[in-house]
């Protein structure tokens, strides 16, 4: 089965679950927001005293959506077409966008906790685990810590491991010279740039990407954006792999793809052709092919 | 007033390729570029200048901490300050210790009390975070550098002041036994001193704790909002700020005339703004070393510093260096000092590339012509 490029409407694509619908229009008023028009549903969920802010979508087999450290809380298109086929959910990560702090989280291995603790408040007893980026790196700590949770497996361009292929370091770099790494394409490279040049222009825009870097620095600055320790759990994970990278990634060059396939060496690794770092944003189509293969192939 | 003179101990022979490249001066400015010949040189003529400063009779030498940079060749200011100690009889503040940035605040509680007790208890100790660079240099989360700071700082002068051995079981450090020794020799522990840029917090810290605040590098509308924000603060925790502890630190250059000032010492501040203090933006203030409230304001006082393009001459006028005859710098001192009510001076008098002949030339200049309208008490003798 191919995901053709998202053509969503909310009534071949029903919410989640009706109570999730139901709180949130409760909570608004009822009035439909424009992320209910789309068929996103969007509510705040609380774990053990944080507000986790979440967006999900669709029916089927829940699919955990782990998003990166650059992601503003966005819901790629790409999304959309897995919603056709699963119940995507898309949190936003503690300390990131619209969800609220959790200072007792000083690096991944404790978010991994933590989004334990989140699939049993979403009752969820496993899940596919998509994690792109840094979501990436999170996604294979979870799924090492409780393999029994996580049914399928994708890290896309995934930190968390390193190799000894020079990076840019992303802490150094301002938002602008981070698009021009993150995309390949000349189109992409050129909405992404305008787009970052406006965070610095927009004080609201600019704190929430300033926290959401402060977030990533509390977890990622040392060891440089990888847990050595990880290298001893990936043995754990049980769940069927693939591994997806953009093949022209300038913030984590291919290498990472082939360091990442030699720890799991059952995984199926795909690279993108054209693609920089955020092949699901760049490239929805390559990237949803390859997912849909893997996903209906193991199904 | 007390008066201190300042040294950043710059390695100035930098290589044209680099100074023309606009690359960063700090982290990742290759130390190939360094000539330990030229340092040892240079080291010699540093050392002999902040002796200079207690020659002509300042209240104080500064020191300071800076890493990975041409822009000062001094990671450990107990190590200038250890080499000063026998060699000088004023004051030596440590402008400061990076607390945050070491792993064991013990290391800096044992080595500020050594020097203590060895200079006869003439020590001053800042205490600081260091600059944003530094986090990338030791690859030390910026979104720590406040929490281990207060944490450093309670822990040491809890080891300074309550006898040992104690036990310590903080967020940062965790230590079965506090004890060191020496303990300094002032009691109930050296001065201590909050050099900053001017975040609310830093401001409110020192505030608290009835320290002395000293604003760097600052145009003299952050100055004014900053002494006037320590002030409030003061009031807040129940007392008057005292002059004593409130401190202005900026590059300090005099000649005999305006003109002839301005035109010696432009080069110089030209490269020390725009060579030397040259970084990205994100080095200077990575995510996390400023709180989301302190960002803006912070980086509104330092507009232009660090990228390597500041007009020099603009900075001037706004208050980052004091250049003139020493008539103009002593009138802008005392204008200065009317309004903000600062008791503590601390001039940078060798700033960027300037030759050691006009350092000594402005700094005598100051001492003999401005020094004594300064002065409100009498030089403090040492023990």
């Amino acid at each position: 089965m191919h995901l053709e490029a998202p053509a969503y409407s909310p009534h071949t694509v029903p919410a989640v679950d009706d109570s999730f619908r139901r709180t949130l229009e409760e909570s608004k008023g009822n009035s439909m927001t424009e992320g209910v028009e789309s068929g996103i549903d969007e509510r705040d969920v609380d774990v053990r005293g944080t507000r986790i802010h979440l967006m999900a979508s669709g029916t089927g087999p829940p699919l955990l959506y782990l998003h990166g450290a650059g992601d503003l809380g966005a819901w790629p298109d790409g999304l959309t077409a897995l919603a056709r086929r699963f119940s995507v959910y898309r949190p936003d990560h503690p300390g990131f966008n619209a969800s609220g702090d959790n200072s007792s989280i000083d690096s991944v291995h404790d978010l991994a906790f933590f989004y334990l603790d989140l699939l049993d408040v979403l009752g969820l007893d496993s899940v596919i685990l998509i994690g792109a980026s840094f979501g990436g790196w999170l996604a294979a700590d979870i799924a090492s810590l409780d393999p029994s949770r996580v049914d399928k497996l994708v890290l896309v361009d995934a930190a968390g491991v390193r190799a000894e292929t020079p990076t840019p370091d992303v802490f150094a770099l301002s938002p602008v010279e981070v698009a021009e790494h993150a995309y390949h394409t000349a189109a992409a490279r050129t909405a992404a740039i305008g787009q970052a040049a406006q965070i610095e222009q927009d004080p609201s825009l600019f704190e929430r990407y300033l926290r959401n870097r402060m977030s990533t620095a509390n977890v990622g600055w040392n060891p440089y954006m990888h847990d050595p320790k990880l290298l001893d759990r990936l043995h754990r994970i049980i769940a069927p792999t693939l591994i997806v990278w953009g093949a022209e990634d300038r913030l984590l060059p291919v290498a990472y793809a082939w360091r990442w396939a030699g720890l799991l060496p059952t995984a199926r690794v795909e690279i993108l052709e054209a693609t920089g770092h955020l092949p699901l944003v760049e490239q929805p189509a390559a990237f949803l092919d390859v997912v849909d293969d893997f996903l209906g192939s193991v199904r | 007033m007390k008066l201190f003179g300042f040294h950043l101990m710059p390695y100035t022979d930098l290589p044209e390729e680099h100074l023309k490249s606009g690359d960063s001066s700090w982290v990742t400015l290759t130390n190939g570029a360094f000539d330990p010949v030229k340092g040892h040189e240079l080291y010699q003529r540093y050392i002999s200048e902040l002796k200079y400063y207690d020659e002509v009779g300042f209240d104080g030498i500064c020191v300071n901490e800076h890493h990975q940079t041409a822009y000062g060749l001094m990671p450990s200011p107990n190590v200038t300050a250890a080499v000063l100690v026998p060699q000088t009889t004023c004051k030596i503040a440590l402008l400061g210790n990076a607390i945050s940035l070491r792993d064991h605040p013990m290391r800096v509680a044992e080595e500020v009390a050594m020097l203590d007790v060895i200079s006869g208890g003439r020590i001053i100790s800042g205490f600081v975070r260091g600059i944003g660079a530094e986090y990338h240099t030791f690859s030390m989360s910026p979104t720590a550098s406040r929490d281990r700071f207060y944490e450093a700082h309670d822990l040491i002068i809890k080891a300074w002041t309550e006898p040992g051995p104690f036990e310590w079981y903080g967020k940062h450090y965790k230590l079965r036994y506090v004890n060191p020794w020496p303990r300094p020799l002032q009691q109930p522990h050296p001065p201590i001193w909050s050099p900053s840029q001017g975040s609310g917090e830093t401001v409110d810290w020192a505030a608290r704790h009835r320290y002395a605040y000293l604003q760097t590098y600052s145009d003299i509308k952050t100055i004014r909002r900053a002494f006037g924000d320590f002030r409030d603060a003061a009031e807040r925790y129940g007392y008057q700020a005292s002059p004593e502890q409130i401190g202005w630190s900026l590059p300090v250059y005099v000649a005999d005339t305006d003109d002839e000032a301005m035109e010696q010492a432009l080069p110089h501040l030209d490269f020390l703004f725009n060579s030397l203090m040259r970084m990205p933006k994100d080095v200077f203030f990575p995510a996390g070393y400023l709180t989301l409230a302190s960002t803006a304001r912070v980086m509104a006082g330092k507009k232009g510093l660090g990228s390597g393009g500041a007009d020099v001459r603009g900075l001037v006028e706004r208050g980052y260096a004091l250049i003139g005859s020493p008539e103009t710098v002593r009138q802008q001192i005392e204008s200065y000092q009317q309004e903000l009510g600062f008791g503590l001076f601390s001039g940078i008098f060798q700033f960027g590339s300037l030759p050691g002949e006009l350092f000594r030339q402005s700094v005598r200049r100051f001492a003999d012509k401005v020094m004594p309208h300064l002065r409100s008490a009498a030089r403090e003798e040492p023990h």
